[in-house]
């Protein structure tokens, strides 16, 4: 890329979200997850991502709440950074500096100021060899930090961070590692292990794949490859350690988690099944069909929300009754996209694959899965060795009234099984309706599919490894029943899908050479189909072979037309380096260069054509109009590795650059999808600004009323401003005054209530700060005071207060006793007197008591 | 939602829309710039908001008393997006796009509160209180500050800081309930109305002009230019209740804007009003007016001085349901159309149509070509299929097995129908069309040719094939399913024969299709088939290679055969494997049983010795010290599994029986089965 250019390359979402267990934050509003050098906060109410926290500089590994302050989180990265966050207002707090590449992170409450994370073993970079280090955050007030006092825990632990786990209180912490689990005393400073046999007799795999720790008992849950769960107990002693299997997995356990009261243990596989085991029971519960494989497995703080990520790139929120109450999905991503990317060219969405035998429908402009449509029809069941049915190819036509979809299945070619099915877009209903299936359109796999973008007939092409290619055309059955379907058929507009279906019309082939891509010009008056070295012409109207083009050395990878003033030009490249250019109208090369390229993309919108080359393992981008020699434009190492796929997507507002090189971009986007999964497009600068400039923040204050005793202060509150205004005097007398020590209570109301420090320790402040200021003849008024919110503050939270007042009954005595004669006698009638009286006599009382105070002031 | 509660409460709803014509309208409001949301507040007081790219409900908010001041406005607050500030720093920046997202809305309630929910947060954000006495009839957001202006039936405007969440300032607009508010583009005019429409300088809060003219209650508000007041280009429009006319009203600078300029018909009052500014005297302002019938119509024009005759629209949209099995009656009911949309692009349009609680959303293109367009939806599949897809995000396409065709080898269809020449299609067709015409021509012929045959050979030995031949002709004719079944159960291949060789020469091609048919049908009766084929290929040779259109009619058949024989070599290979193992099964069974005894008693005598050696070595392996602890449950485990071992065991060797017996029988099947 060349620097200071007007386009730049950049990831446009769709990224991954399930590569690390997501965290839930302790009010269960907020869900922080993973996904990529971001950490994203979603709401768990409407599965909407809400913040973005923007600051590593690569992959993110871990993240955890910070056991001080539950409204920040650290969260580390391979870049050798442990941050600390306040997610709600995403403010980066601090960085620390650790310089290793971190590949998880663990806290836990009894270790303040120390981050348990795995790093790479210094002393041997060259392996895969590991080691848990305690790191010791210093505190500095800087924004960044090194922090270089690391301290090894335990050495040789698995990459994985599932196998790593803190146990009760953080007591004791335990890893995994192959056949064996070490478990870390703090206080004895002593590592004990224990290891299992590789395997038992009938062949079951022993191997640890994740551990979890019971956070009130002591006891240690495995996961093993088998499926087996085990819990160990009795640990802290090398030789009497027990342990007992629950056992439903037929296949790796990937995850376990222990609810935060350890009353259940959740454990998920590739099964997509959530199991609650119910700790000291063989009971269990299952949430089953939950997708893809489950990867990893949360709980909230409060035990009222799990979630579960999935390899499929989704996150479900469950309730703690074992249901689903929300799905944060990201883009698919299977193991490749077998389907190419595809715009629905109705609702312009991107189309591949998505689940298991469904096509998704992805919109790119706000980056949020649509629905996924579920073409193969079958249940998908997660089991190895399974030979299930995958979409593996479709087509839109040029209005998006008819999809076509290729299902296959057989891995081997012996008992390869396909069939080709071709919906409708019925309007009436709005969704897509099979109309004809075809049961092995070929005795071969398919190699590729096309619509003829021609307006009058509706005709697909499919090219097949038997050396055949079929034209298929809507209604062209020859006997007279269907002659009159299709007569129907092209007199209604959104009709055509009931009655009229598919039929072949032609089958072509060229010298039993096998074809390999087709493509049709862009008024449908011409077919250009590719066998090995020769790409054939036919004209789809008659089936006459027109001509042959052949330029000898490679086979032809991919072909396309020229669009618009363009459309003479049909585009070849060739396995060998030569990417052609022929004239249609004299049949003649017109021009040649000898450029690697794998995928030619011509922009529907416009003559422009994409071409990716591949040049020492990346991939360069060139856009060009067919007639012109020069490049558009150019760009070098567009990503890393081979580019799989891409598309043009059509814009829903033109842009009007006048940039030479960034008009290419005006009508259409260009999307890519790379080896890796990522998906990136183009974006020009002034784009950018744009967007920038719109960037208005709406501030909006969030004084919504959290709960009913907010309301209650808040309405104190209120009343307090009124009687300050003066507006309302009269409701104001009535009231009791609020005492001096207001600007305490009112220093705590408005302070954040996550900056505050625990409730027992702001109980005597707010009750000193209720004490009217020393003075010698007030000792009785103070220790009045005192009773009397000792008695209201028994009234409210008896939890509490519970130990306050037994340590004051000592000081009160006396208090009382010295007291003047009114209250003194006020006090003896108490117990006599009805609970309603009691109260009124008390704000009685505390009238007088605060009149007597001023009083005392004057 | 059940849709039996669905249909409850549609019922109930189109009962009050019966009833009165004057009851509240319910507010319904697309998110601004793309479209993303419509939010809706229904009969039953809750917000739903939805989604109108996968068309399913998005969020759902019940305010806390919604069945006491139920919600009457809404207003989306203007997009903000999703980041802060432009990231240049980094060459590849993640989101690179910046999504606008659409977060606030503004409630007015009927008890006089204003409600700003948040939907990303899917919470209330803030409540506005205190503001007015009555209902508030309208809010709007002030399209760059952090203002909200709301009026309500307490004739005062409240203007709002929703930074504080105070308002600001509170002013009486008219002698009458505010009903509409509107904010100029630029942010310094707003307009309200009552019965009269003021234009108030938000600076000073003075009325800025004033404009009469309606009857009635104004209930929409909207400008229709982005240009400047002092430059004679300022437009805004003004609906009123019971009113079937848009007025477009013109801000001029000399303050003689006593009238409006033009006016728009329409077929009812206005509910819904969507337009898209222009910017200058060449763009023409598009609008799209949902009236309170339920009908959408839309308008293009250039707004360039007056024009005296009331506009019509240029397009005019309904829905329609499907008539027959989706209503009780077979008529086809109209279905109201509640919100629509028009996109920047100018192609397509957003509608909203169907029940407040269930509204279907859809994509239609534009077609001004047309006055009247009818959308006939089945708004029943509709809704079901979009209730699923909330849940699972999984959209399932409608597979009807009967209207969806399935296409399977040797069918017509899955091969290329085959072309004889170079003749083009067309004269083809054609002539296959004359010959259905002829057929009643021909089949007199028959009759007589029959007749004369039958009567000409009376008493013949032959008689029976001959009345078959007769038959069969019949049948052909009139394609009568039990007299040609009848016929082609015969399997005597002589009188198969026979009655091929008299059949007349025009009948023969009619056989060959009903024969091609049969063939392509059940097995059972393809076989029976394939002997009267045969015999028709055989015996008429001549005739049919005298047919100028051969290729074509005898290339289905072709291709049938040609299917159905391709699999034959890989099925025969089958038959001799599954016959090998059946024949080896059966001799297994009788011959190896005594065998097997001796075999075993031998064995056993060994085994038990190696077993036992075995089982010692097992327990005598455990090196590592954890073995010593593990627990009993274990050791059983172990012991049971030494039991299975030894079976195992057994089963191996037993199997390597059966593999040795096999070997030796291994030949004589084969044989056999060649022989076959």
């Amino acid at each position: 890329m060349v620097e200071g250019s007007e386009i730049r390359v950049v990831r446009c979402g769709g990224s991954k979200i399930n590569t690390r267990a997501p965290i839930i934050t302790v009010d269960s509003r907020f869900l922080l997850c993973v996904s990529g050098d971001l950490v994203k906060v979603y709401s768990t109410k409407t599965e909407e991502l809400v913040r973005v926290l923007e600051g590593h500089t690569n992959q993110v590994t871990g993240i955890a709440l910070n056991p001080a302050n539950h409204l920040q989180a650290y969260s580390c990265s391979a870049d050798g950074t442990i941050m600390l966050w306040d997610f709600t207002d995403g403010i980066l707090i601090k960085t620390f500096v650790v310089s290793y590449p971190i590949l998880s992170l663990y806290v836990s409450q009894k270790h303040k100021g120390v981050i348990f994370a795995i790093i790479p073993m210094a002393s041997r970079t060259d392996t895969e060899c590991y080691q848990l280090v305690a790191v010791h955050l210093p505190q500095a007030v800087e924004a960044e930090v090194d922090a270089p006092d690391l301290s090894a825990v335990v050495t040789d632990v698995s990459a994985n961070p599932r196998a790593t786990a803190v146990g009760r209180e953080g007591e004791y912490l335990v890893s995994a590692k192959g056949l064996m689990l070490s478990v870390h005393f703090f206080r004895k400073q002593k590592t004990y292990s224990f290891t299992l046999k590789a395997s038992d007799k009938k062949g079951a795999k022993n191997g640890f794949s994740c551990v979890a720790c019971h956070p009130k008992e002591d006891c240690i849950a495995t996961g093993h490859e088998d499926g087996k769960i085990r819990l160990w107990r009795n640990f802290n002693h090398r030789k009497e350690y027990t342990y007992t299997t629950l056992h439903w997995h037929h296949n790796v356990v990937n995850s376990l988690c222990f609810t935060p009261e350890g009353t259940n243990l959740l454990s998920g596989g590739v099964e997509s099944v959530l199991l609650q085991w119910q700790y000291g029971d063989s009971k269990k519960a299952m949430l089953p069909r939950l997708g893809g494989a489950i990867t990893h497995i949360s709980v909230s703080p409060d035990g009222t929300l799990y979630s579960t990520c999935h390899s499929d790139n989704k996150i479900t929120l469950i309730q703690s009754s074992i249901k689903v109450c929300g799905i944060i999905q990201g883009l698919v991503k299977g193991d490749g996209v077998r389907t190419d990317l595809l715009i629905d060219p109705r609702t312009k969405a991107l189309v591949l694959n998505g689940k298991p035998g469904h096509l998704q429908f992805y919109n790119l402009k706000r980056d949020r899965q649509l629905y996924n449509l579920d073409i193969v029809q079958q249940e998908y069941i997660y089991e190895e060795g399974l030979d299930q049915y995958e979409v593996v190819m479709a087509a839109f036509d040029c209005t998006g009234s008819w999809l076509a979809t290729v299902e296959e299945r057989g891995l081997k070619p012996a008992d390869l099984d396909f069939s080709l099915k071709l919906w409708a877009y019925e309007k009436k209903t709005q969704s897509f309706s099979l109309n004809t299936t075809v049961a092995a359109a070929h005795n071969d796999r398919i190699r590729c599919l096309c619509f003829c973008p021609g307006g009058e007939t509706t005709m697909l092409v499919t090219t097949s490894k038997d050396g055949h290619f079929k034209a298929w055309l809507l209604g062209g059955e020859s006997d007279g029943q269907s002659k009159l379907e299709e007569d129907e058929g092209d007199k209604g507009e959104g009709d055509c899908g009931d009655a009229a279906s598919w039929s072949c019309d032609f089958v072509g082939s060229y010298h039993s050479l096998q074809p390999g891509r087709s493509c049709f010009a862009a008024d449908g008056s011409l077919l250009a189909v590719s066998f090995g070295e020769v790409i054939a012409l036919w004209s789809p109207e008659t089936w006459e072979l027109l001509t042959t083009l052949c330029l000898p050395p490679g086979d032809i990878r991919d072909l396309c037309f020229g669009n618009q003033t363009c459309s003479k030009y049909l585009l070849s490249t060739t396995t060998k380096n030569m990417l052609c250019c022929w004239n249609l109208l004299t049949c003649s090369l017109e021009w040649s260069t000898a450029v690697d390229v794998m995928l030619l993309k011509p922009d529907p919108l416009s003559e422009n054509v994409a071409a990716f080359a591949k040049q020492d393992g990346r991939t360069d981008l060139f856009v060009f109009k067919p007639s012109e020699p020069r490049p558009l434009f150019t760009q070098k190492a567009v990503c890393e590795g081979e580019l799989s796929r891409a598309v043009f997507a059509p814009r829903s507002q033109h842009l009007d650059s006048c940039e030479e090189s960034s008009q290419w971009l005006n009508r259409s986007q260009l999307y890519i999808l790379t080896e890796s999964m990522d998906l990136l497009t183009l974006c020009t600068k002034s784009e950018e600004d744009k967007m920038a400039t719109l960037s208005k923040q709406l501030v909006v204050d969030k004084s919504v009323a959290p709960t009913p005793f907010y309301l209650l202060l808040g309405k104190h509150r209120q009343q307090q401003q009124e009687k300050l205004d003066g507006s309302v005097p009269s409701r104001a007398a009535e009231r009791t005054p609020v005492p001096q020590g207001s600007v305490a209570i009112r220093e705590l109301l408005h302070t954040p209530a996550h900056v505050l420090p625990a409730a027992s320790f702001l109980c005597s402040m707010l009750v000193s700060s209720l004490l009217i200021s020393a003075s010698d003849n007030r000792g009785t008024d103070c220790g009045g005071t005192d009773e009397e919110m000792d008695s209201e503050r028994e009234e409210e939270d008896s939890s509490e207060g519970e130990q306050e007042p037994e340590s004051r009954d000592g000081q009160r005595g006396p208090s009382v006793g010295a007291g003047d004669g009114a209250q003194g006698s006020v006090t003896d009638h108490v117990p006599k007197l009805s609970r309603a009286q009691e109260r009124e006599l008390r704000r009685v009382r505390r009238i007088d008591y605060s009149w007597l105070s001023s009083l005392a002031d004057a | 939602m059940s849709l039996s509660e669905y249909a409850d409460v549609r019922s109930a709803s189109a009962m009050a829309s019966d009833g009165g014509s004057s009851s509240q309208m319910l507010p319904c409001v697309f998110s601004p710039k793309s479209h993303q949301y419509l939010a809706l507040c229904a009969q039953d007081g809750r917000l739903r908001i939805w989604n109108t790219d996968s068309k399913t409900l998005h969020q759902e908010y019940v305010p806390s008393a919604h069945l006491s001041a139920t919600c009457t406005c809404i207003a989306w607050g203007p997009c903000r997006t999703a980041k802060e500030g432009p990231q240049r720093k980094k060459r590849k920046s993640e989101a690179g796009q910046l999504v606008e997202t659409t977060d606030l809305l503004a409630l007015g309630t009927a008890a006089g509160s204003i409600l700003i929910y948040s939907t990303v947060r899917g919470a209330l954000q803030c409540t506005l209180d205190g503001g007015h006495s009555g209902t508030v009839n309208t809010v709007q957001w002030h399209p760059e500050e952090n203002v909200l202006y709301s009026g309500s039936d307490d004739t005062h405007i409240a203007e709002w800081d929703l930074q504080t969440g105070k308002m600001r300032c509170k002013w009486k607009a008219d002698r009458t309930a505010v009903t509409s508010l509107c904010v100029s583009p630029n942010g310094k005019l707003l307009l309200s109305a009552g019965m009269t429409i003021k234009m108030w300088d938000l600076e000073t809060k003075e009325v800025y002009r004033k404009f009469t003219g309606h009857s009635t209650m104004v209930t929409t508000l909207c400008f229709a230019t982005t240009r400047p007041p002092d430059s004679e280009g300022l437009y805004f429009l003004s609906g009123a209740a019971h009113d079937r006319l848009l007025s477009v009203w013109q801000v001029r600078s000399d303050g003689k804007d006593k009238n409006s300029v033009v006016s728009f018909t329409l077929t009812d009052e206005p509910q819904h009003i969507d337009l898209l500014k222009s910017d200058s005297k060449e763009e023409a302002v598009r609008l799209a007016v949902v009236c309170k019938d339920g009908q959408l119509h839309l308008f293009e024009h250039f707004l360039n001085g007056p024009c005296k005759k009331p506009l019509s629209p240029a397009c005019s949209v309904q829905v329609s349901s499907v008539g027959g099995k989706s209503s009780q009656d077979d008529t086809p009911v109209p279905v109201p159309l509640l919100a629509a949309a028009l996109n920047t692009d100018k192609q397509s349009l957003l509608l909203a149509y169907g029940s407040h609680l269930q509204p279907v959303m859809e994509r239609a293109p534009v077609n001004t070509s047309e006055r009247h367009v009818c959308l006939v939806r089945d708004v029943q599949t509709t809704l079901s299929l979009s209730i699923d897809t909330a849940v699972s995000m999984v959209k399932t396409p409608i597979v009807n097995t009967k209207k969806s065709k399935v296409l399977v080898p040797g069918l017509p269809g899955h091969q290329a129908p085959p072309k004889a020449s170079n003749q083009s299609t067309q004269p083809e067709k054609r002539k296959k069309g004359t010959r259905t015409e002829m057929s009643i021509e021909e089949r007199l012929e028959q009759v007589e040719l029959s007749a004369v045959g039958k009567g000409g050979d009376k008493g013949v030995s032959t008689l029976q094939t001959d009345s078959y031949a007769v038959l069969l002709v019949q049948g052909l004719e009139s394609k009568d399913k039990n007299i040609l079944n009848r016929i082609f159960q015969a399997r005597k291949e002589t009188l198969i024969r026979n009655t091929v060789s008299r059949v007349p020469l025009p009948a023969i091609l009619p056989l060959l299709e009903e024969l091609s048919i049969r063939i392509q049908g059940h097995p059972s009766t393809a076989h029976t088939a394939v002997d009267w084929l045969k015999a028709v290929l055989t015996l008429h040779t001549s005739y049919l290679s005298s047919l100028p259109d051969l290729v074509s009619q005898l290339g289905r058949l072709y291709h049938l055969i040609e299917s159905r024989v391709k699999g034959y070599q890989q099925l025969m290979r089958l038959h001799g494997k599954l016959y090998l193992l059946m024949t080896q099964a059966a001799t297994r069974g009788s011959a190896n049983k005594a065998n097997e005894l001796d075999h075993t008693a031998k064995l056993v005598y060994e085994e038990e010795s190696s077993d036992e050696d075995e089982a010692s070595g097992d327990e005598g392996l455990p090196g590592d010290e954890s073995e010593n602890w593990e627990e009993d449950e274990e050791d059983e485990e172990e012991d049971m599994d030494t039991a299975e071992e030894k079976q195992n065991h057994a089963d191996e060797e037993m199997r390597e029986d059966s593999k040795a017996n096999g070997d030796e029988s291994d030949l004589e099947p084969e044989n056999e089965s060649e022989e076959e």
